[in-house]
């Protein structure tokens, strides 16, 4: 499958994401990395990690399954239901069990033939941050927090492209909670720092407002909410890619979640915005950029990421 | 009732009331004077995402003809005062 040159400086002719070194696509829409290719994939997240640490982000490791309850407190499912991916287990009774393996388990095509499946009450993460709200439920804060974490996001799509749309992909989040100014305050800081490695690093990418993937979003309230009130902003790379995004959440996870940001003149419902970055979407614009060939890509390691506002790290 | 506001009938004055009746409605905790010309609906978080979508068929029932989603821009809903500019000003929306 090849992919749309980019026309950035540096680029190569014409480049097909399936040549670059250390990469496998499957035909699942997943991704194997190996070599230096995979190397450069962590050298990546320590490069987001370092960004972090301008906020002392306190990072998380959480699991692959989240609570359907509690993504459905923000309507989640109602919202995304096209992308939702659930852990699904044979009902462990054991004639249902002997029933799967006395016919045939998978069918000649890959399809797995089920037998009765036990309640689903979990999904695959869908964004590295849902665990933090879920986390803190309850929680109240007296001074802004920043946390940081990382996950493989599941999102099943229509199609898939190698590197750029993934059914699983690695996603890192910087997440900020406090009050209204602290938060844009964050946001703020946080897109200048994001534009400046973007400019280190000479990729052709900048913001763009974007809105999500809203189901039936031309009718989607919510679709039309982010319309008239923008929340979200895309590092846009070739004018077509994603590699990062900066989302304002008001208090929506705040409210769902009964977090609070304590001031002096009282609690009121946190606020919350965040930072992401699609680890496999850089790699793929890093391979626009400067070929198939990750060990002729910049050293991200010594790369200064904090040279915005006065502070070098 | 909405339904019986018809925008033929009604000044500028009279729309911007209506606007702000309604939005009262939707919000029982807020005081009568929690709501003026100015006050920012979204950024207050006084419309929720589902009382903008009904919000508009209200405009849109006020004003007596549709709104084009596709042209609506970042700030529309912002206050009262906008929502009168934006869609019963003139040249109309």
């Amino acid at each position: 499958m090849s992919t749309p040159v980019s026309s950035a400086a540096g680029s190569r002719a014409e480049l097909t994401l399936e040549d670059v070194e250390g990469l496998a696509c499957l035909d699942s829409g997943q991704a194997v990395l190996f070599g230096a290719l995979f190397s450069f994939a962590e050298a990546l997240d320590r490069m987001f990690v370092r960004v972090a640490t301008r906020w002392a982000a306190q990072e998380y490791r959480f699991p692959t399954f989240i609570a359907a309850a509690e993504l459905d407190r923000v309507d989640y499912f109602r919202s995304f239901p096209h992308l939702a991916t659930f852990p699904a287990c044979l009902d462990p009774d054991e004639a249902n069990l002997d029933t799967f393996c006395r016919d045939e388990p998978v069918r000649g095509d890959g399809v797995v033939q089920l037998t009765a499946v036990a309640p689903v009450s979990d999904v695959l993460t869908p964004a590295a941050c849902y665990h933090l709200y879920v986390h803190h439920q309850g929680a109240g804060f007296d001074t802004p927090r920043y946390f940081t974490t990382t996950n493989t996001c599941f999102r099943r799509e229509a199609h898939y492209r190698p590197l750029e749309r993934l059914w699983s992909f690695t996603m890192r989040e910087i997440v900020c909670m406090g009050d209204r100014d602290e938060v844009h305050a964050f946001l703020t800081e946080a897109s200048a720092v994001v534009d400046a490695i973007v400019s280190n690093l000479g990729l052709a990418a900048r913001w763009t407002p974007a809105s999500d993937p809203f189901f039936r979003a031309p009718t989607n309230p919510k679709s039309l909410m982010q319309k008239i009130d923008p929340t979200k902003q895309e590092m846009v790379f070739d004018g077509r890619l994603a590699i990062a995004s900066a989302n304002f959440h008001h208090d929506h996870f705040g409210r769902a979640f009964g977090i609070t940001r304590t001031t002096a003149t009282g609690a009121e419902q946190v606020h919350s915005g965040c930072v992401a970055f699609g680890i496999e979407r850089w790699l793929a614009a890093l391979a626009h950029t400067f070929g198939p060939a990750p060990a002729r890509w910049p050293d991200l390691d010594s790369l200064v990421v904090h040279n915005v506002g006065g502070t070098g790290v | 009732m909405t339904s019986t506001f018809l925008h033929m009938s009604r000044g500028p004055l009279d729309i911007r009331e209506a606007l702000r009746e309604w939005i009262l409605e939707r919000r029982p905790d807020l005081a009568p004077d929690a709501i003026d010309e100015h006050t920012p609906l979204i950024e207050a978080r006084y419309l929720e995402s589902l009382d903008v979508a009904e919000l508009l068929l209200f405009v849109e029932q006020l004003r007596g003809r549709p709104i084009d989603i596709d042209a609506l821009t970042p700030g529309a809903f912002r206050d009262i005062d906008t929502l009168h500019t934006t869609f019963f000003g003139e040249p109309a929306q």
